[in-house]
């Protein structure tokens, strides 16, 4: 403090100018919680309405709901009404329930499938960018993995699997394994060739503690993205495989299965369609608006680029 | 670069294998017997052995294996379980519609995506490049069914400008064609647009940033032709590898806009094998889907060649 006021102090004999207007907007530097919001708005947009789905789903028990799976033949096809929000379906099934409870299916295949993979894909990844004679083999089986077009290999695993939502986060994990495996594989054969590593093995370390401890840590901003694109393309695998009859069985309200429901009679009740479909856009919405945030905070380089 | 063609299309002969094997041993990780999960939960136990002889799942693993690949080679698909008849017959049936939606929809999309990616590129954060990268964030994140059931209830429930549903081959006549396609190509383009566009945007920023850009404009050379003919060209390598890896979502995606719009195509195809466990038409019709891929991005490899003669491998 003192030091500061002797700066202004002028030395004897010497006029000082006068201050210069303050012109300059003072840069308030972004700071704290609130800064680092505003300083990502889409981790802010999309972070918000995944907490607010994720609320939905955990207590979609008490948002007004009923039973979604109660049926009542006198009241089928109800157009939406203050009494039925979103309308009822063709068993008389109350929509707005069923939709806050597919919540939960589309938000467990999302999270279980990005992490999953995640794991698998590193675990395989690390493998094949550290160990150089794998290397050729396990990519070969990857790029092999990865001709096969995500959806039919999920349609083709689901055929021979029973539907259950177990299953179907099993199928689409497999599809998307070797997608992580390629990526974490890339960063790692970069990693490889880095000074630091070198000095690791010069110094004697061993390869598991290499990898654990400077390579591992490396992969995790990117798999992090990745993971968040995983989550909502699974959602929307999900949703697909539910669609066209292959995913989560039909007495679990799940999108896709209210989607497939309402297919017969979409033309003239809409609205069936409709309201499922309007969730899972959101909630793909968010999730992918939340994976553009995290690879902007995470890789600045990148995001001038995108 | 002969020689590169030639290695290269030879490298696609292990990826293929691999992937015959991949889809002939999926019926052997489930857990339980192939036989009785095909047979599904009704079947009677003399169900169970009919179909456990009809494919041949009582002989050892290799051998079921070294005869369907045999047979596969010879472009022998097998036999429906549900209808009998030879799966390359009930896929040639349907491979029209499919193959038309897909080539029209890729048409399209490309023509759609490239000038959406090479403007927003050039307007760099002005609102024109803002509203595009928004429309690709919406892009990815709504189901191809969803955008197929809006553009249905719009353009054809509401205006009428389009027919609902259906398919018209092309034999028939080409507007009918076309018009029947129109929606579905939209909708199962979006996805792929915005994919397009992206990296459009991306790989254009990069080389607009390049010193030869900048030469050109100082030489008095127009903006469409410094963006088009001098950059474009050298962004060319990453759109084109992304237009391949995105043939997968439009494969993926084919099989649900069929069933929106009720187009008999090889979606449909895989829809009714899923719903009677008609494993076999499953596999026939990955395998081909899987072919096609595989022959697309090795026919892209070849084009890099020429794109880009710095390549070389």
């Amino acid at each position: 403090m003192t030091l500061a006021s002797d700066h202004r102090t002028p030395p004897p004999g010497l006029a000082i100018a006068t201050p210069l207007p303050d012109i300059l907007k003072k840069v308030k530097p972004r700071t704290g919680f609130v800064g680092f919001l505003r300083r990502y708005p889409t981790i802010a947009i999309g972070g918000f309405l995944l907490l607010v789905l994720i609320f939905v789903a955990v207590f979609a028990g008490y948002l007004g709901t009923v039973d979604p799976t109660a049926i009542s033949p006198s009241r089928r096809n109800r157009v939406p009404s203050e009494l039925y929000w979103f309308g009822t379906d063709m068993l008389g099934r109350d929509l707005y329930s069923r939709v806050l409870y597919g919540t939960r299916v589309s938000l467990t295949v999302g999270f279980c499938v990005a992490i999953f993979a995640s794991i698998g894909g590193l675990a395989i990844g690390l493998i094949a960018g550290y160990v150089r004679w794998l290397d050729g083999l396990v990519m070969r089986a990857m790029d092999s993995l990865m001709s096969i077009p995500p959806i039919l290999l999920a349609v083709a695993l689901m055929a021979i699997t029973r539907g259950s939502v177990g299953n179907v986060i099993l199928a689409i994990t497999v599809a998307e394994i070797p997608r992580v495996a390629r990526l974490v594989r890339g960063v790692v054969l970069s990693l490889r060739e880095q000074p630091y590593v070198d000095g690791a093995i010069a110094a004697g370390t061993r390869t598991p503690m290499i990898i654990l401890r400077h390579i591992l840590p490396n992969t995790l901003a990117p798999m992090t993205v990745q993971a968040t694109y995983i989550c909502g393309s699974a959602m929307i695998v999900e949703a697909i495989l539910s669609f066209i009859g292959a995913g989560t069985p039909p007495n679990i309200p799940s999108w896709g299965n209210i989607m497939a429901e309402g297919r017969a009679l979409w033309q003239v009740k809409p609205f069936i369609v409709f309201f499922p479909a309007a969730f899972l856009s959101v909630t793909v919405l968010a999730v992918n608006l939340l994976g553009d945030g995290l690879r902007d905070m995470l890789d600045p380089r990148a995001s001038k680029g995108h | 670069m002969l020689g590169y063609i030639l290695r290269r299309i030879l490298s696609t002969i292990p990826v293929m294998a691999m992937v015959g094997l991949f889809v002939f041993s999926l019926l052997f990780v489930a857990p339980g017997d192939p036989a009785a999960l095909i047979a599904g939960d009704q079947a009677s136990p003399a169900d169970i052995e009919r179909i456990r002889e009809s494919l041949g799942l009582n002989r050892p693993f290799l051998v079921q294996f070294g005869e369907w690949a045999w047979r596969t080679l010879h472009a022998d698909l097998g036999t429906s379980i549900f209808t009998s008849l030879p799966v390359t017959q009930m896929i040639g049936q349907r491979v029209e519609p499919t193959l038309s939606l897909m080539a029209l929809t890729l048409v399209f999309a490309i023509v759609v995506s490239v000038p959406m990616g090479v403007v927003a590129a050039w307007k760099v954060g002005t609102w024109v490049d803002r509203s595009i990268m928004t429309f690709a964030v919406f892009g990815f994140s709504v189901p191809v069914f969803v955008i197929g059931y809006m553009l249905a209830y719009v353009f054809a429930l509401r205006l009428d400008w389009f027919p609902v549903q259906g398919y018209t081959p092309i034999t028939d006549g080409l507007g009918p064609w076309i018009s029947n396609l129109v929606l579905p190509a939209l909708s199962l383009g979006c996805v792929y647009i915005a994919l397009i566009a992206r990296i459009t945007r991306a790989s254009m920023l990069e080389v607009l940033a390049q010193d030869y850009v900048r030469t050109a404009k100082a030489k008095g050379l127009g903006q469409r032709s410094v963006l088009f003919l001098h950059a474009l060209k050298n962004a060319a390598v990453p759109i084109v590898t992304v237009i391949g890896i995105g043939i997968a979502l439009l494969i993926g995606g084919a099989v649900v806009t069929e069933s929106v719009f009720a187009i008999p195509g090889l979606g449909r195809l895989t829809v009714d094998a899923i719903l009677r466990r008609d494993y076999p038409v499953i596999q026939g019709v990955v395998l081909l889907f899987s072919f096609i891929y595989v022959l697309v991005n090795l026919l892209i490899d070849i084009l890099y060649t020429f794109l880009d003669p710095r390549i070389r491998y």
